[in-house]
């Protein structure tokens, strides 16, 4: 693939609809006690150390119009090696958070009886295909996501309006210390992007810091609308029920035209497939400089088989689908290029990286 | 070569293996050394009256008195030949260029220059509408096989020195001549330089249809479904893409001109669009993109709804649709996979066949094959509707014909093995393939992705022309095109 570098704001947008795929594959994590403002309050915290995290990657993108993973290859060469496995191991895992509820999801509710195994491989052969194009083709792809996006969201909240039921209980702020600490480390899960940024923005150009803000702001509306059309379309009970958006898009109807949870499952398939096609990316990129067929399908792989774990051995699911685990691991991988931002002033890390080739 | 009269004649000879269609008229000039002069051609590619008025009836009377053969040979360009197209030239290569061409080559005895006449004046197909390009505001002018003809219907649109018209020949053995033709001051140099580099690279032997180059200017593999080369035979299309800085390549022989870089978008704009008024340009080009999708995905949607989710069809649609489903013996997938396989077959019968032969294979098609399979219940109507529907959406985007019909059958089967679920990967990696193809550098999917708000006044909508000419779209200008990078 070519080397052009692409539009940043292009780029934030797929990982924008990186990060909403959350709340689409979104279940019992949020706590039942809280209510409707209360979880916008703990989304807002989310969301603010979700900046937060990116701020790192940001500085490192501003000061030297690089990504961090080429810049500590530059910098710290002798740091390569645990630079690697570490990015390795946590992308590899941040696979396994989102095709894990997904094929769960996809056994449980559309086609019951199917093998989740065989929904992952198939899954994980066509994203080795979109890896191995390379980020620009993917984010270009998610151009056409955000297009069926916005038709999907248009048609579930659209079909969702007949049946809201306004209740002063959504409104008033329920929910104790306990409930805003589970609420607020849900909504910090997309600050994976951050770490995403932090691997990929190097094939990016034209960047402005309002970009990041103008992505997790969008992805915070997102969220906001799903939340209230769980909350008042749904009611307290369906939306406590596992995978509430799905049943969203299920309950919702148009007149009499319905079926729109085909609409959403398409909309977390392609989302799912994206965020699985940048990870590998960015696997790859972590132990690479450029995209390479080999890696991809060694990360491809590795994705599959620690699938299979998490599908059969109950315990590593829990490892894999812990939010706070989840939370750790990202807070980690998005504050390590912390270390780079201190560690030299812009006109040294410009000197440094000068006679660095683009990734 | 030589400069000897005989010794040239006798090498062209030995060179042609003394073909029936080379003659050769050796005449003697009237002058005091009595110097002899051929002129040769070929038979069937000059006109034999042009021939006599403008160079054999002027060159016998004159009288070259004291001159030599070289000094004859420069009269006759200067003052003899009422010739409007006379050119000199001096190997054997080119004196087998020219007379191949329609040329009169006339070769004077002791001179080392050759003469090459315009006389060109063989038979060929007469300017008229392309018949897989009819428009209903426009002009009805279509190109035709001979090279100078396609070229003079060029010009007389594009009436300015800025047009270039750049000769070169492809083929091994049949040398067929090309025209590179652009706009200089809008083309862009490297997209230039790079179009010539591939026409380079060709090792064909014979190129004898343009379709035999546009695989040599693809961006990478050429076994992929879309194509990134475009191919018009209307001079009015073409021209209009010269304005945007593409390249136009006219082959000698067919009236099919090639047209690149070629972007997706563009296989849904037609030169109507730009007569319509916008509400309806805009209007038929949103049908166009329905019918594209309806093309591609309506049978195999239908095979996934029908074989996994029948409970999302409407109540009275499920109900006639399962009634009809359970009457047929096949399984919904082969049975659409063989009513669509049929449908290629009669499409492929009927465009060999002779037409007072039409009528009968249309009525054998429609009422044989299809209501008496109906109505015997091997097929189901709903079936037959919904591929019926689907082939006739994909001659709305009639370019875009062989990969559609390969994706229908692409989707038919996935959507048959893997249901919905199926067809949303298989669609996201068909978005892949396109998003990741070129055409000579320029994203294929430009417009849309890389997404450009400025071109969009002419992708989904037409503008209106106020507005379409403030901005003029050149293709080198679309982002992300590599147009820095020569190859």
């Amino acid at each position: 693939m070519n080397k052009l570098r692409f539009s940043s704001k292009r780029f934030l947008l797929t990982l924008m609809l990186c990060a909403c795929s959350v709340i689409l594959l979104q279940n019992k994590d949020l706590s039942p006690n809280a209510s409707f403002s209360f979880n916008i309050i703990c989304m807002l915290c989310g969301l603010s150390v979700c900046f937060l995290l990116f701020v790192p990657s940001l500085i490192i993108k501003r000061r030297t119009g690089l990504d961090f993973l080429t810049v500590a290859r530059v910098k710290t060469p002798s740091l390569r090696l645990p630079t690697a496995v570490f990015y390795s191991l946590y992308l590899i895992f941040t696979a396994e958070f989102f095709l894990l509820p997904y094929t769960d999801m996809f056994a449980k509710k559309y086609y019951s009886g199917v093998t989740p195994c065989a929904v992952a491989l198939l899954l994980v052969l066509t994203c080795v295909y979109a890896a191995v194009k390379g980020v620009n083709v993917i984010t270009r792809f998610g151009i056409f996501l955000f297009g069926f996006a916005f038709v999907t969201n248009a048609l579930m909240f659209g079909g969702s309006l007949g049946s809201l039921d306004f209740s002063l209980y959504g409104f008033e702020l329920s929910g104790g210390s306990g409930d805003f600490w589970r609420d607020s480390l849900y909504f910090v899960t997309p600050a994976f992007i951050a770490v995403l940024y932090a691997c990929l923005s190097g094939a990016t150009e034209n960047f402005r810091l309002r970009q990041p803000v103008f992505a997790l702001i969008f992805t915070g509306v997102k969220f906001a609308l799903v939340l209230f059309f769980i909350f008042f379309s749904l009611g307290d009970y369906a939306g406590k029920q596992e995978y509430p958006t799905f049943t969203l898009s299920r309950a919702a109807r148009l007149g009499s035209f319905g079926g729109i949870e085909s609409f959403y499952l398409a909309l977390a398939t392609m989302s799912v497939f994206m965020i699985i096609s940048l990870i590998l990316c960015a696997a790859t990129k972590s132990v690479k400089r450029e995209s390479d067929v080999k890696y991809v399908a060694v990360f491809a792989a590795i994705i599959f088989s620690a699938h299979i774990c998490g599908t059969y051995i109950d315990s590593v699911k829990e490892i894999f689908t812990s939010t706070g685990l989840f939370v750790i691991l990202t807070a980690a991988a998005a504050l390590v290029p912390l270390g780079y931002v201190f560690t030299g002033r812009k006109s040294n890390a410009r000197k440094a990286l000068r006679n660095t080739d683009m990734p | 070569m030589n400069n000897s009269l005989s010794e040239k004649l006798s090498e062209l000879k030995a060179d042609f293996a003394d073909s029936a269609d080379l003659t050769v008229r050796v005449v003697t000039l009237k002058s005091v050394r009595n110097i002899r002069a051929a002129i040769v051609t070929i038979e069937g590619m000059c006109d034999k009256e042009q021939l006599s008025q403008s160079v054999i009836n002027p060159l016998m009377p004159y009288d070259f008195g004291m001159l030599d053969g070289e000094q004859a040979a420069q009269r006759i360009l200067s003052s003899v030949t009422a010739s409007s197209d006379v050119t000199t030239f001096y190997t054997k290569q080119e004196l087998i260029t020219y007379i191949t061409s329609g040329f009169a080559a006339v070769i004077v005895d002791g001179a080392e220059t050759m003469l090459a006449a315009g006389v060109q004046g063989y038979s060929f197909r007469g300017v008229s509408e392309p018949e897989s390009e009819v428009v209903q505001r426009g002009s009805r002018e279509g190109f035709t096989e001979p090279l100078r003809v396609n070229m003079s219907l060029i010009r007389r649109r594009i009436k300015n020195p800025d047009l270039v018209f750049e000769q070169a020949s492809v083929g091994g053995e049949s040398r067929t001549q090309i025209m590179l033709c652009y706009l200089q001051s809008r083309t862009s140099p490297k997209l230039l330089g790079k179009l010539r580099k591939r026409l380079e690279r060709c090792d064909l032997d014979s190129v004898l249809a343009s379709g035999y180059l546009s695989e040599y200017l693809e961006d990478g593999k050429t076994s992929r479904l879309f194509s990134g080369v475009g191919i018009s035979e209307r001079p009015d299309t073409v021209c209009g893409k010269l304005t945007e800085g593409r390249i136009a390549v006219i082959v000698d022989g067919t009236p099919a001109v090639i047209i690149v870089p070629r972007l997706f978008v563009e296989e849904f704009q037609g030169v109507d669009d730009y007569s319509n008024r916008t509400y309806y340009a805009a209007f038929i080009r949103l049908t166009k993109y329905l019918s594209f999708f309806a093309a591609v995905f309506l049978p195999g949607l239908y095979v996934a709804l029908a074989q996994f989710h029948p409970e999302y069809f409407p109540t009275m649609i499920l109900i006639k649709t399962s009634e009809s489903l359970a009457q047929t013996p096949l399984p919904v997938t082969l049975e659409v996979l063989a009513i669509t396989f049929v449908y290629e077959i009669m499409k492929e019968a009927g465009l060999r066949i002779p037409k007072s032969l039409g009528h009968a294979v249309g009525i054998v098609g429609a009422l044989v094959i299809g209501e008496s399979a109906v109505n015997a219940g091997i097929i189901s109507s709903s079936t037959l509707m919904v591929v019926a529907t689907a082939a006739i959406c994909s001659y709305v985007t009639s370019p875009l014909y062989p990969p559609v019909t390969m994706l229908r059958f692409i989707y038919i089967v996935i959507g048959g093995l893997c249901g919905l679920w199926g067809i949303t990967l298989a669609a996201a990696v068909m978005i892949i393939s396109m998003c990741s193809k070129t055409s000579l550098g320029v994203p294929y999917m430009s417009s849309l992705a890389p997404f450009s708000l400025r071109t969009m006044r002419d992708v989904f909508v037409r503008a209106d022309w106020k507005t379409l000419s403030k901005h003029v779209i050149r293709v080198q200008k679309f982002k992300e095109t590599e147009a820095e990078s020569v190859e």
